[in-house]
């Protein structure tokens, strides 16, 4: 790890400023992600500002009079208490359940839903500062492209990333259609729709996510949804706990009786952002919910994958996934709040 | 001694365990020196070539930093020391990816680090050898004598005249070993002397190879290491870090530690290697093996040869007029691959036992009774008689226990909810060897109290060695647990076998029981009592008023050994859950069943045999090192992306252990069982997996994009 200097700070905007002094600097929330890249080598600050101390880890209703248009959650509160909380367990279990699923309980212990949304990939030609890696060092080529990507991509890669998105909670809050607020350089709040917040890597993987430097992430807004009662969130890794997604699926179903209102699918594990299953969600919306229908939705939703040499299972898998994640929808929702 | 007061065949608690658990006990970064210097290595980021430049001015320059050691000015070393691996920084040759090229030592770990990134490496390179696809129909014939073709009969030809066949590749991929404590070293000199506190399965081994690598005279190296974080055969020869520590020490005039990061374990201790096993198995219609043929193609490092000996199961678990056994090997721009868990015979199980229940599922025969069918009387690789061999009784007392009955012999037939259900069953062995090893004890009595002393340079790998010992000299001596200190763990003590290979408990066990004999019958001689039931040490110690006495025994195995086949034997059974969308395998429950001579105590034995059942199912279902073909690297390089089982991973394991009186292998009847745990395991569990699904995954690790 090279050396750095560490700053506090208690307030937002004092914490954006002091970033906007030093254009090496980055804010340090849990550590659990930037530390380790550190370590690695790859991330190269010179300055950590530590956010952990702002006061921005409220759970609460966002109401507008006497009506709760959803719920807010603030930018450091922890994974764990994001994940335990009564107002997301019983509104949003869908969320609970992705975040449970992702990292240990350590981890989430010190992770922030900021940092959540902010991790980096987890692409070892990424980790490894001798390999080539146009995301952390532009023009030096792709590692994975041609190399071990079974863990990579199947649908908007382009030449120059073939990278995959880790986080497990961004499913969740794509399919809830969750909306990041962040902190400008001025100190206004600007909101930005979660299914914006992550790009495509196109030609600048360097770029995660549309996060200008210097904002910082001070709350992700729930909007009230009626799928709480039938959502689930299936995730296939290598093995049971503590493993990034080979593919995950998020899906929420508004039923009326036996027919779909609306379906609501995100994909992990597939694309360098949650990928929205549109395709998916289209045909199922005003359909009984059977089998066969979940089949055609997912079959149509993997039909445009575009598989890399060492990841074709992950058609076939991510078809499986939405079936199974549609029929636990379907059965409802299997834990109290 | 009463049977009621003995401690050997009680699952006592671990001697150490308090001391474990309170952070007490020290390995061998704990150690305190004054003025300690902290060393970091850094490693090649080519597979194959020379360095041509390699500038360290910046780090040099770099806070806190006392040394850079690179091939420029290491000093001298004897590359033929014994140590494993290379990498001693002798010449500016690069022979595998992450090999060792130089040390940073500075004031602090973070200071080397840091300093470490800042060394510039310019390489010219050589063409790479790291496809083992590509590479393997190039593979030769090993240079090791044990490893040449062991041919009997006519396999090849009497197989054609088979009504039922099964031929089959397997592969199984490079693993590692990461024990829980990386390998560290603190170096310490006093004068032309080192001390180096080291992590080491074998004490005196340790102790010679950095000895002869270092040119110094064995006696000038002291070893100490009483506990051990965890091996599995990394720690058994010992690997450049160790010298490496000590040069850096010299260098700086100081104390250094090194310990190997997590991710520097990949490329640095060995590890093991990549193997392609044809299984060619030949039967009557009623299940009667004519003719057993098991090829190993495998790799070894481009400087030595290592090769695991696959074929050993083989060439003893069934009975077989026509048999083949063979090895061919590639050298390859990799480490070196070295003893890891089971070594052969936890790969070579898993493709000589899935064979067996695909010759079973072909001949529609329950696979437990086609292994009952072919049991050798004697031992079919050299004819000898077996010292003994339990694995009928495993089998059936496990068939038993495990519920065996419940198995649907037709694949996917058992299904609950999205989950298919099934049943396998595989058999293990491992040799059962006692090695030379000496032991001291030392009396001590104030008033009635006797207090005994053990000392042997013995290891404990984190398995009891300790506990067990204290066992041994306790019931030897008439004393209580209490009374004995057990001393091991340093190569000033007498001299001892290792924890490798299964020779451990039987070496040293043998030899502090030896001992307790010894000093037992010459306190008798020094009495002129007369005694109707023979005297404990202990009583002899207050009968004849002897405040202080001592003895040493030299155990060697007995000589009958030889005329006999000794082995440990197993069988396991696995039953596993697979999500029929998911692909993902789940071991839900697993029994290992071992005949292995006397259990000294049956808790650690059991601790051993599930831990060796859990490597087992990560060897099964999800651990795998993969290279990058283009440069030679591990693409998976962290624990993120090597995945060793999670307790979530892991069902209901359960361990049971068939009565077994041998007391050829040696005197106390020990066959040991550090190995065998985990030999059969993961192929009992693919015989669950194709038994749930019907699908026969050949190519471990079986990982969820195998059974979708
Ligand atoms: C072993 C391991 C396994 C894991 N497994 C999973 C998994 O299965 N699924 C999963 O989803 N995740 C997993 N994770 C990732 C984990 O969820 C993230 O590391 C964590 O969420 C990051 O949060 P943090 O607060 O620690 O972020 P930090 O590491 O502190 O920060 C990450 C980045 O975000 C920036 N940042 C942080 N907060 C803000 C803010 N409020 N505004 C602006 N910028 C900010 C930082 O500057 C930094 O660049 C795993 C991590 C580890 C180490
Ligand atoms: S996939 Fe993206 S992150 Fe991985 S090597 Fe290629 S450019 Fe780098």
């Amino acid at each position: 790890m090279r050396p750095f200097k560490f700053t506090n700070t208690t307030t937002s905007y004092a914490a954006i400023n002091l970033l906007d002094k030093n254009p090496n600097a980055s804010f340090l929330a849990g550590g659990t992600n930037l530390l380790d890249l550190m370590k690695e080598d790859v991330e190269r600050p010179d300055e950590l500002i530590d956010i952990t101390r702002l006061d921005l880890t409220s759970i609460s209703s966002i109401t507008t009079g006497t009506n709760s248009r959803g719920v807010s959650i603030g930018g450091l509160g922890k994974n764990t208490d994001a994940a335990n909380h009564q107002l997301i367990r019983k509104n949003y279990p869908l969320l609970t359940k992705a975040i449970l699923a992702g990292a240990s309980a350590q981890i989430r212990n010190m992770a922030t839903n900021g940092g959540n949304l902010l991790q980096r990939t987890r692409c070892s030609y990424f980790y490894d500062t001798a390999m080539p890696c146009n995301k952390r060092m532009p023009g030096t080529g792709c590692g994975a492209m041609d190399g071990f990507n079974r863990m990579h991509a199947i649908f908007g890669w382009s030449d120059n990333c073939v990278a995959v998105y880790p986080s497990d909670m961004a499913v969740a809050l794509s399919a809830l259609n969750a909306s990041i607020n962040v902190m400008q350089q001025d100190g206004k709040i600007r909101s930005i729709a979660i299914n914006d917040f992550h790009r495509l890597p196109e030609t600048h993987p360097e770029k995660d996510n549309v996060l200008n430097r210097g904002e910082l992430i001070t709350s992700i807004e729930l909007p009230k949804n009626n799928f709480a009662a039938h959502a689930a969130y299936v995730k296939v890794r290598d093995r049971n706990s503590y493993a990034f997604a080979l593919v995950s699926v998020a899906a929420g179903l508004v039923l009326d009786g036996n027919k779909i209102v609306s379906a609501h699918i995100s994909m992990g594990g597939v694309a360098h952002k949650p990928w929205q299953a549109l395709k998916a969600e289209a045909i199922l919306k005003g359909k009984t919910a059977t089998l066969t229908n979940f089949r055609l939705a997912a079959e149509a939703e993997m039909s445009e994958a575009k598989p890399l040499s060492h990841n074709k299972f992950k058609v076939g898998l991510g078809i499986n996934t939405i079936i199974s994640a549609l029929e636990m929808a379907l059965k409802g929702t299997d834990f109290k709040a | 001694m009463e049977e009621k007061n003995k401690s050997i065949g009680k699952a006592v608690n671990r001697i150490d365990g308090i001391l474990k658990i309170t952070g007490k006990a020290t390995y061998a970064t704990d150690y305190p020196a004054k003025n300690m210097a902290y060393a970091v290595l850094f490693k090649s980021t080519i597979a194959s070539g020379t360095i041509t430049n390699i500038d360290v001015s910046e780090a040099e320059k770099s806070q806190g930093v006392l040394a850079v050691i690179t091939h420029k000015n290491a000093p001298k070393l004897n590359l033929k020391g014994g140590l494993r691996g290379g990498a001693l920084l002798q010449s500016p040759e690069v022979y595998f990816y992450g090999q060792h090229i130089g040390v940073v030592v500075a004031e602090t770990f973070e200071q080397a680090t840091h300093a470490a990134h800042l060394v510039k490496v310019e390489y010219q390179k050589k063409e790479e050898k790291i496809d083992f696809d590509k590479l393997a129909p190039l593979a030769v014939l090993p240079q090791g004598k044990e490893l040449a073709d062991l041919i009997r009969g006519d396999a090849k030809g009497s197989i054609k005249e088979a009504a039922v066949k099964v031929e089959e590749t397997y592969e199984t991929p490079i693993e590692h070993h990461h024990p829980m404590e990386p390998h560290s070293t603190v170096a310490v000199w006093e004068g032309e002397n080192v001390v180096l506190y080291n992590g080491s399965q074998v004490i005196n081994g340790a102790q010679t190879s950095a000895a002869a690598t270092l040119n110094l005279k064995p006696e000038q190296v002291r070893i100490i290491s009483p506990y051990i974080g965890g091996g599995f055969g990394s720690k058994g020869g010992q690997w450049a870090n160790l010298v490496l520590t000590a040069v850096a020490a010299k260098i700086v005039n100081r104390p250094v530690k090194l310990a190997l990061t997590r991710q520097q374990m990949f490329n640095s201790v060995g590890l093991r290697q990549r193997n392609k096993q044809k299984i060619s198995l030949g039967a009557t219609i009623d299940g009667k093996l004519i003719s057993l043929a098991h090829e190993t193609t495998t790799h070894t490092a481009v400087d030595s040869e290592y090769i695991e000996p696959c074929g050993d199961c083989s060439k003893i678990m069934y009975e077989t007029p026509n048999s083949l056994i063979s090895y061919r090997v590639v050298p390859m721009n990799i480490i070196l691959p070295t003893y890891t868990r089971g070594p052969g015979k936890s790969t070579g199980s898993f493709a000589l036992e899935s064979a067996m229940d695909e010759l079973a599922y072909k001949l529609n025969m329950d696979p437990i009774e086609l292994r009952l069918k072919n049991q050798p009387e004697k031992d079919p690789s050299n004819g000898k008689p077996w010292s003994s061999r339990k694995v009928i009784e495993c089998l059936k007392e496990g068939a038993k226990a495990f519920g065996w009955e419940k198995r649907k012999s037709k694949p996917g037939e058992n299904k609950i909810g999205n989950h298919l259900i099934g049943y396998g069953v595989a058999c293990g062995t491992y040799p059962a060897r006692q090695r030379d090893s000496s032991a001291v004890i030392k009396l001590n009595r104030s008033g009635n109290v006797v207090n005994a002393i053990v000392e042997i340079a013995a290891s404990d790998l984190g398995t009891g060695t300790n506990t067990i010992l204290a066992q041994t000299a306790a019931d030897g001596l008439g004393l209580s647990m209490e009374r004995i200190t057990v001393k091991i763990g340093d190569s000033n003590l007498p001299p001892a076998a290792g924890s490798v290979g299964s020779v451990g408990a039987a070496s040293f066990a043998n030899a502090v029981n030896d001992a307790c004999i010894k000093i037992t019958n010459e306190l008798l001689v020094k009495s002129n009592k007369k005694f109707f039931v023979r005297p404990t040490a202990s009583q002899l110690m207050i009968s004849e008023n002897i405040n202080d006495f001592e003895t040493r025994a030299d155990a060697k195995p007995p000589k009958e050994a030889e005329q006999h086949s000794a082995h440990s034997f197993n069988a396991n059974f696995a039953e596993v859950s697979v999500n029929v969308y998911t692909g993902m395998a789940k071991v839900t429950r697993f029994l290992a069943v071992t005949g292995a001579g006397k259990i000294l105590n049956p808790k650690t034995a059991r601790s051993q045999i599930i831990g060796g059942n859990i490597w087992g199912i990560g060897m099964a279902l999800s651990e795998e090192s993969i290279i990058d073909p283009r440069w030679g690297n591990f693409a998976t390089r962290s624990f993120g992306d090597y995945h060793v089982p999670t307790n979530f991973d892991i069902g209901k394991l359960d361990a049971m252990f068939i009565n077994e009186e041998d007391k050829i292998p040696n005197k106390m009847g020990i066959k040991g069982i550090g190995e065998v745990g985990i030999v059969g395991v993961a192929a009992a569990i693919a015989n669950a997996v194709f038994n749930a699904t019907g699908k026969r995954i050949r190519t471990l690790p079986i990982t969820p994009d195998k059974l979708i």
